[in-house]
């Protein structure tokens, strides 16, 4: 049995950070917004000062399978609940640089972005100033043009001034990190208490994510949200030609049809593919958006690992941002600065610690155990350091989302994760880990190592660009082959960088909501 | 008091159930293993042995109710469990891991070592850590040797440490804007 829900204008698939932005921006143009979400409700009082808790906002849906020599980590990554992956992010928000938008023209890696940095630019500020982002411009030397910040950075603890002074005398530089935290309250939410829990989410609202900006605007306009609303199919026309909505089921099993004038597709990377190849129809055999073939590839994620040292001062390190305090790109503007590698990077540095959790201070060093593993923690709740590489990766065709042979519980195929890392990609990082060592060394570590390497972030899939033939939308999300069909997120990244990618996510987001409020197909 | 302590706005959490009996007794895992309460989905072997190797991984768990903890997040429904193998990858349900996890293990002690992995006295059980930790298991038929060892070993931290009791026993601050409920 299906229940038919009754139109609206705006139907958005995943309430995180992409589509609660067009949520808010359509409801506030009027529109009846309705925004369906996979995973369970969540206010500030579910958000836990617990490693433990925190899992709960971590991927709860359809199982994912993984495949390659660099899985991009998906239930890591993705989120579950209101807000999406925002609910736990940690609200570092760096801009891509203007060398990261014509990668394949500079240097015949990877893909042009549609467009340049400077047309990204004021969505940057104006997401920037509806956020409130802390940070000092002044000391970026690397950041590309853009408003100031709206808030002083946050302060460095311990850990942050020893490795900052290492990176001083290898003559490199350090910056504040630029968060989406508040340092001072702003827009009605309240500054941060350095507390380091922001992987569990930040119940007094201090660090900006969808629940407290862009969702609690569009609610406030009028859009509603249904959680528990497992979206498995989008509907297109007779013709074809146009979507008409989507199925999903209810928390109960119901199996309910909801039409909408447009769709927005913002279910995060993996699943908008899984759904787009899930949904072939007759007039769509290879599944919709995809008679250029490229649903689904160009998966990426950023190669990451972190460092860790003991430091004979006190490091502090379950205080400040899970984030990190500071930040470092001093060689990221140069992609060819290694033989044989290839890409940018960067450190953020000091990111606060607690002893248990998958980044967690036991779990940096999983070979100590039995008597010697509490006077291990002992010291290091007091005197370890951290921080973190985040390098680019290559978009490459043949790393993909596809379709499992295997079904959820609806009956959906799975999917599957298919991601390797490219040899220069993998240059880079180890061009990079002995810089960070360096940087431990000088700052005068007394023992250091290292964290395994992971992906952070999952990125393409459902890549942008200029050319139907060779990309799966537009530079505005919008599909070439279906125009009432919008996909948002970090799906559409043609290019990884080598920053987090979420203030580049709300700026997209924003750009194309008002794009699509123009031109309302 | 912690400098940061006095700014904090602690809301009261929600009390969340250790429901073992009846859905009315409210036990953290320390008080279900101490008062024995029957565990829901391992059986008594399985449990010796999941306690006495993760004992011997992080000394302390066993008395912090471990066993009870992970046999409580196998048997919720899937999406709520606070089990750090949900990041990992790994399909549900997760008792399969577990189970099968625990199978290879003992098999692997008894054709080595001559007995279960709960019978084998210190020195024995460290030597079969190391066999863990190098993959050194022939005909293992379970999860991969070593990333039992890591998830087992992330559970023990997960409830000595992870806790305010936990934290309070390295000398490090909890400072929770929201505290967790001591019963699970």
């Amino acid at each position: 049995m299906v229940t038919v829900r009754d139109k609206v204008d705006l139907l958005v698939v995943g309430s995180g950070a992409a589509g609660s932005v067009f949520a808010a921006e359509a409801s506030a143009a009027g529109k009846q917004v309705l925004v369906l979400e996979a995973g369970p409700a969540r206010t500030p009082k579910d958000l836990v000062s617990s490693q433990l808790w925190a899992r709960r906002h971590k991927w709860g849906g359809a199982h994912v399978e993984e495949e390659g020599d660099h899985r991009v980590g998906h239930n890591f990554n993705a989120g579950w609940g209101t807000g999406g992956s925002t609910m736990h992010h940690y609200g570092v928000w760096p801009r891509l640089h203007e060398n990261d938008f014509h990668t394949f023209t500079e240097h015949g890696q990877g893909l042009d972005w549609p467009f340049q940095y400077a047309e990204l630019r004021p969505y940057y500020d104006r997401i920037q100033d509806a956020i409130g982002l802390s940070g000092d411009a002044t000391q970026e030397r690397w950041r590309p043009p853009g408003a100031a910040y709206s808030m002083p950075p946050v302060p460095v603890f311990g850990q942050g001034r020893l490795l900052a002074e290492g990176f001083s005398r290898l003559e490199m530089h350090t910056a504040p990190l630029p968060l989406a935290i508040n340092t001072i309250p702003y827009r009605g939410r309240p500054a941060c208490l350095y507390d380091g829990w922001c992987d569990a989410g930040c119940p007094i609202g201090a660090l900006g994510n969808a629940q407290t900006v862009f969702l609690a605007q569009a609610v406030k306009s009028g859009a509603v949200i249904r959680h528990e609303a497992t979206v498995t199919r989008l509907l297109t026309s007779a013709n074809g030609r146009r979507i008409e909505g989507v199925e999903y089921h209810s928390a109960d099993g119901v199996l309910h049809r909801q039409y909408a004038e447009v769709v927005v597709l913002a279910a995060f990377t993996v699943q908008n593919a899984r759904l787009l190849l899930a949904s072939a129809n007759s007039h769509h055999p290879q599944g919709l958006a995809n008679h250029s073939g490229l649903v689904g590839r160009y998966l990426m994620t950023h190669p990451t690992v972190s460092l860790y040292g003991m430091f004979e001062a006190e490091t502090q390190p379950g205080l400040g941002p899970t984030g990190g305090q500071l930040i470092n790109q001093d060689g990221y503007d140069n992609k060819r600065a290694v033989k044989d590698a290839y890409g940018s990077f960067q450190w953020i540095i000091a990111n606060a610690v607690k002893p248990n959790g998958l980044l967690g201070i036991a779990n940096n060093r999983a070979d100590i155990y039995g008597p010697q593993l509490k006077p291990f923690l002992q010291r290091a709740v007091n005197h370890l350091g951290v921080m973190t590489l985040v390098a680019e990766d290559l978009a490459l065709p043949e790393n993909r989302v596809e379709l499992s042979s295997n079904r959820d519980a609806f009956g959906v195929p799975l999917a599957r994760a298919v991601h390797n890392l490219a040899k220069p990609s993998a240059a880079l990082v180890v061009h990079a880990l002995e810089q960070g060592r360096a940087v431990f060394d000088a700052a005068g570590a007394r023992e250091q190592w290292r964290g395994p390497q992971a992906g952070m972030h999952i990125l393409g899939g459902t890549v942008m660009g200029v050319d139907p033939a060779k990309s799966v939308t537009n530079s505005y999300g919008q599909s070439h082959e279906i125009d009432n069909l919008y996909i948002a997120g970090p799906g559409l990244f043609p290019g990884s960088g080598a920053v987090n990618p979420t203030f580049t996510i709300h700026a997209l987001a924003l750009r194309a909501a008002e794009h699509l409020l123009r031109h309302w197909p | 008091m912690h400098p940061l302590r006095g700014r904090r706005s602690v809301v009261k959490a929600l009390v969340l159930a250790y429901p073992l009996v009846s859905g009315a007794l409210l036990l953290s895992p320390a008080q279900a293993r101490e008062r024995k309460l029957p565990l829901a989905v391992l059986d008594v072997e399985e449990a010796a042995d999941l306690e006495a190797v993760i004992e011997a991984l992080v000394p302390g768990s066993a008395e912090a109710g471990a066993v009870h903890f992970i046999d409580y997040q196998l048997a919720r429904p899937a999406i709520d469990s606070l089990l750090m193998l949900r990041y990992l990858g790994v399909p549900q349900p997760h008792v399969n891991f577990y189970r099968s996890g625990l199978a290879a293990l003992a098999q692997h002690a008894i054709a080595r070592y001559g007995k279960r992995p709960s019978q084998l006295p210190a020195p024995v059980l460290d030597q079969l850590i190391t066999d863990l930790i190098t993959d050194d298991t022939p005909d293992w038929a379970g999860p991969p040797a070593s990333f039992l060892y890591f998830v087992w070993r992330s559970d023990g931290v997960d409830v000595t440490y992870g806790t305010e009791d936990g934290m309070a026993a390295l000398d490090t601050p909890y400072m929770a804007h929201i505290r967790p409920e001591k019963l699970w």
